[in-house]
């Protein structure tokens, strides 16, 4: 599809006049700003033109260049979002670990893989609620957003807080789990078991979803792996891509997780919505495994290995070297980037790529011949984290243009050969 | 299945917390004002758990003027007073990421479940720790 | 009722009509909230929303066609009041009984509808024109329906000799379940459904309310409107609930219970009006509230073939019932 030459409508006859229907920024489908123009023909969309950088806040740019210590860059990397809030910090302390060269204690592992999955299940549910709202259900937003404070009100208990629970240090983790407050969460994973089946059952049995969720913004597993799709929206069309299995990073190793994919449900993938609802409703499932595994085999030991802020602090500044940081987001693959440069506080780079990111481009091929009545579903549906995502905006000569994997690759390789040459 | 729940959710208790009151009172600053003088309540909001995470409290007397926690704080919320060798907070600013407690290496920083800190002025007294 | 003239009687049915319908929305509202597990605005909201809406600026945007953007809400109340004129309200029979019948109450059904699309149209906005397209589409989809179930009504009561067959007193005043052998009365339910499940279109509301999808099209409509304008839809949307309601209760349920209570007299006409009321209350918790807070929203191509195919096709068979108990009944 070309969005720019919206009239050249290869399938549909030229019948009727094309018009433009802006939706964003501001819209009560969306709930972050982006804008998306869409051309239609009645009911039926011929193109859509999509414009972010209305979230753009130059985080990286604070991060980097306002002299900021990597403590203090710490809590704006969680201010990113506050949907996906640890699994930024989660990447960013990852980087800077594996570029300053420290070791982080088994159990502060486990606390940071158990409050990533309780984030997940978290993220999920609200997610389902957003997807019922933009479908006109408001009845089951309010339902699984009340069965939300379940996981909110143990994330309180745990880290003091409902969103934005800063629990990752470079070193380890800076709350600890006591054995008081197992029961809690124990209580919690039995309430969610037995309310799993109530949620399938409302959302996939439910004939009037299933009537608006069923064939509606079907990604093809071809493009979806030409698109680098990651995350959920990845896994619903059949591809079985999850960072936690594929690199598997913290105390990943021992939980051996899968990825969740519509076959896991008895379904053959076919990439729509309702695939996409099948397995963010399974990955709570597998949250709630993977968090009560961890609870029973929690290592003793410290939580962290620098208890000692000054010390942290003098480490980081004496720490020269570049990292690499990921982590399996709710939404796909979030990576942070850090160069550190010894006698330095700020880090010299600092490169975040959100999952949305990558998802976004899979917007093009599921808003193809689709109805305006789709549309708020199919935006809802890749899970769009905008405040993520806006990282930089890029205009070449005022064109807009969209680049596939091979393309990114070939100019990847390009300009290493062009640093090469400098450095020869 | 759905018509069920509905049914049930009718003929329970709403899940709402009713903070502050149950309807929306037509002038806030005129109910605030009746709360103040004993005539009406406000519903209390659903209890935070012990570590939640809410204003910073402070003890002068311990504080050593180290400024560990200006260094690690990542809103510029904490004031050095250079004359006490003292500090300020501006509680307006804090995003209660607690990270000066950790750093202080005398204990003088402390959290508080205080959350209700809304108000219409940066610098009331309170939203000024020192 | 009778002491007053016919003028003095239709600005005491609107008066009561906007009140009775602003308190069953409010009311609508709670129990919808209630259902969710939310407590809900007070019952009085709608009348606090009346009020700020008529107090604040009324916008025509510069790109709308300003007669007609004007003109529709007007045209929408009016026709809504006029449809309460020709209603029967429990023992009082209809304010202009004799000047109109069930079919000029299926137009005043329309036009308010008419009216909210072409307001759409003239707004100037592409969220509006969506919205309207989408009107016109449903509006056409249950018309037929509707139509076929009034018709089936009118003609069996015209085969009981009962005349004027098409007006709604008369209708009112025999319902036919007790007259009809077991096919009709199987026919009669059938055609009843057919007509609770038009409610929600005729009125848009979820699972129809495709027009003004509050997530899709901001409003599509009503995007626009504001102040004056969208109090005066707003009103119309109430009292078009009561019209429905109330043609559903007419046509189907007009029991009263005062004669079962032996009463007579004003206490029989005060009990039976209250009842009366109580009816229209349960048909719109029934078929407006409890559906809207059950359902996803469905599609307006999905819709439209609901309704014509299916929705026709039960109406069909509903008075095919009809006519077949007429044949074995002789």
């Amino acid at each position: 599809m070309d969005p720019k030459n919206p009239e050249k409508d290869r399938q549909y006859g030229g019948l009727g006049e094309v018009f433009a229907v802006p939706i964003g920024p501001i819209h009560p489908a969306l709930k972050e700003p982006i804008r998306l123009t869409f051309h239609v023909r009645g009911e039926r969309i011929v193109g859509v033109e999509i414009r972010t950088g209305f979230a753009h806040r130059g985080i990286e740019f604070m991060g980097m260049r306002q002299g900021r210590n990597l403590i203090q860059v710490l809590y704006l990397a969680e201010r990113i979002c506050g949907i996906c809030s640890i699994s930024h910090p989660i990447a960013f302390t990852q980087a800077v670990e594996r570029a300053a060269g420290i070791e982080v204690p088994p159990r502060a592992q486990y606390i940071r893989v158990i409050i990533s999955e309780l984030e997940r299940i978290h993220s999920h549910l609200l997610w389902a609620g957003v997807a019922a709202h933009e479908l006109g259900f408001d009845t089951l937003l309010h339902l699984t957003w009340r069965v939300r404070e379940k996981v909110l009100d143990i994330l309180e208990e745990l880290t003091g807080n409902r969103i934005n629970y800063a629990i990752p240090i470079f070193g380890g983790v800076r709350r600890d789990i006591t054995p008081e407050q197992y029961p809690k969460v124990w209580e919690m994973i039995r309430y969610y078991r037995g309310l799993l089946e109530q949620l399938l059952d409302a959302f996939l049995r439910d004939p009037t979803v299933e009537a608006r969720t069923r064939g509606v913004g079907i990604l093809e597993p071809k493009e979806a792996e030409e698109l680098c799709a990651v995350g959920p929206t990845a896994r619903a069309s059949g591809l079985k891509k999850d960072v936690r299995q594929d690199r598997p990073y913290l105390a990943y190793p021992d939980f051996e997780v899968k990825a969740i994919t519509p076959e896991d449900y008895g379904l053959t993938p076919m990439g729509d919505v309702f695939d996409k609802i099948v397995v963010r409703l399974l990955e709570v499932g597998q949250s709630l495994e993977i968090i009560e595994k961890a609870l029973e085999n929690m290592p003793e030991g410290e939580i962290t290995s620098f208890p000692k802020i000054p010390a942290l602090l003098a480490h980081l500044k004496k720490a020269e070297g570049e990292g690499l940081g990921w982590h399996e987001a709710p939404r796909g693959e979030v990576i942070h980037y850090v160069r550190l440069v010894s006698g330095e506080e700020s880090p010299l780079v600092w490169k975040v790529k959100a999952p949305t990111y990558s998802n976004l481009l899979s917007w093009y091929p599921m808003f193809e011949d689709q109805e305006v009545a789709d549309i708020p579903i199919i935006a809802a549906c890749i899970d769009p984290c905008i405040c993520c995502m806006d990282r930089v905006y890029l205009v070449r000569n005022g064109r807009e243009e969209t680049w596939t994997k091979e393309e990114l690759l070939r100019l990847s390789w390009e300009k290493t050969r062009r640093m090469r040459r400098w450095r020869a | 299945m759905i018509f069920k729940t509905l049914v049930s959710q009718l003929l329970s208790r709403p899940a709402t917390n009713r903070f502050p009151t149950k309807y929306m009172p037509r002038s806030v600053t005129k109910f605030l004002a009746r709360v103040q003088a004993g005539q009406d309540e406000i519903h209390p909001p659903v209890p935070v758990p012990p570590k939640f995470r809410g204003k910073l409290g402070y003890d002068r007397e311990k504080c050593i003027g180290c400024q560990l926690c200006i260094r690690v704080c990542p809103a510029k919320v904490i004031e050095f007073l250079a004359e006490t060798k003292k500090i300020r907070i501006h509680v307006a600013r804090c995003t209660f990421c607690a990270q000066c407690v950790d750093a202080c290496p005398v204990n003088a920083l402390s959290i508080t479940p205080e959350f209700l800190l809304a108000d219409t002025d940066r610098n009331s007294p309170h939203l000024i720790v020192q | 009722m009778e002491g007053l003239g016919v003028f003095g009687q239709a600005v005491l049915v609107v008066f009561l009509g906007g009140v009775v319908g602003l308190f069953y929305r409010g009311l609508d509202r709670k129990i919808a909230a209630r259902m969710q597990a939310r407590v809900g605005p007070p019952l009085r909201q709608p009348f606090l929303d009346l009020g700020k809406l008529l107090v604040k600026e009324t916008v025509i945007p510069k790109t709308a066609v300003a007669w007609l953007f004007s003109a529709a809400p007007f045209l929408a109340l009016l026709a809504s009041f006029t449809a309460l004129l020709y209603l029967p309200l429990g023992p009082f029979g209809p304010v202009l009984e004799g000047h109109g019948d069930a079919i000029l109450v299926l137009y005043l059904l329309a036009v308010p509808a008419l009216a909210m699309a072409l307001g759409g149209f003239a707004s100037g906005s592409p969220l509006g024109v969506v919205g309207a397209q989408r009107e016109l589409v449903m509006l056409m989809s249950y018309e037929f329906p509707l139509a076929v179930v009034l018709v089936a009504v009118a003609w069996r009561l015209s085969t009981f000799g009962l005349a004027p067959a098409f007006s709604l007193g008369t209708m009112a005043a025999h319902p036919l379940w007790a007259s009809l052998g077991p096919l009709g009365v199987i026919g009669l339910a059938v055609l009843f459904v057919v007509l609770l499940v038009v409610t929600p279109a005729e009125l848009a509301k979820i699972p129809f309310d495709i027009p003004e999808a509050e997530t899709e099209i901001a409003g599509g409509l009503f995007a626009e409107y504001s102040g004056t304008y969208l109090a005066l839809f707003y009103l119309a949307d109430a009292v078009r609930t009561l019209v429905m309601a109330g043609l559903v209760v007419a046509i189907f349920v007009p029991y009263g219970i005062a004669g079962a209570l032996g009463l007579s007299g004003a206490a029989a006409a005060a009990v039976d009006f209250f009842f009366w009321l109580f009816k229209v209350f349960f048909v719109m918790a029934a078929a407006v509230t409890t559906v809207r807070v059950g359902m996803a929203r469905l599609k307006v191509d999905q819709i439209a073939q609901g309704f014509w195919l299916w929705g026709t096709a039960v109406a069909l068979g509903g008075l095919l019932l009809l006519v077949l108990d007429k044949v074995v009944m002789g």
